[in-house]
């Protein structure tokens, strides 16, 4: 756990209500201290994802510790390693989370905002495919 | 290392509100910040104090009983910041 630079966390989501939302109660559960950056819907505001909306979340939510992105379905994942692939200017480190999208966000944002560093953020997004509700 | 690594602490409080995904973010962020592992218990549920999704799906409702366990080189200040925490957070509620 460190007091420096928090890691960021980018949402990436069909529908840009969807990433709002799961920003927005990310953010509420850890106090609000982690960028948490909502990268949803079509460059046009459709149902969709858009790759130059991710890469414009990437760059806002990263404060010199990385980036962890949680992606909700299918094209969101495709989306996103199209950019990582193809993008060699993207800042380090980057990873894209195999979490549930609204528990993988919480509990990497609640991670985040703890001080936990660039591993131990992906590390509890991806923990949260285990989590049980009840 | 400084401190002893095997140091135990407990302490309990009976929740004066319900233990809602605001409070469990607030336990969660604070206890992370240790290097004692932390452990809340209510009833029969166990969770690890560090993992916001456990300690919202423990299920910690008012009224009920809920024990702080800490063991590692700072496990009395972890259990003294949580049991602060949840004297606080399930006042306000959310």
């Amino acid at each position: 756990m460190s007091d420096g630079a928090r890691v960021g966390i980018v949402l990436v989501s069909h529908s840009a209500a969807l990433a709002d939302g799961a920003a927005e109660l990310a953010g509420q559960v850890a106090g609000g201290t982690v960028a948490v950056v909502p990268a949803g819907g079509t460059d046009d505001g459709g149902l969709g994802t858009s790759i130059a909306k991710v890469r414009r979340a990437i760059f806002a939510a990263h404060a010199g510790a990385g980036v962890v992105l949680v992606p909700d379905l299918g094209s969101s994942v495709l989306t996103v390693r199209t950019l990582l692939a193809e993008d060699s200017a993207l800042p380090e480190p980057l990873a894209l989370a195999d979490a549930p999208f609204v528990e993988g966000a919480v509990a990497a944002t609640v991670i985040a905002a703890a001080g936990g560093d660039f591993t131990a953020v992906l590390g509890a997004a991806e923990e949260a495919r285990n989590a049980r509700k009840l | 290392m400084p401190g002893n690594s095997d140091e135990v602490a407990e302490a309990a409080i009976t929740l004066a509100g319900d233990l809602h995904a605001r409070p469990a973010g607030s336990i969660a962020v604070a206890a992370a910040r240790f290097r004692a592992t932390v452990e809340l218990a209510a009833g029969d549920a166990r969770a690890d104090a560090k993992s916001v999704l456990a300690v919202m799906a423990l299920g910690a409702t008012t009224g009920k009983r809920v024990v702080v366990r800490a063991t590692g080189p700072d496990a009395p200040d972890a259990v003294a910041a949580l049991i602060e925490i949840l004297a606080a957070a399930t006042l306000v509620g959310g």
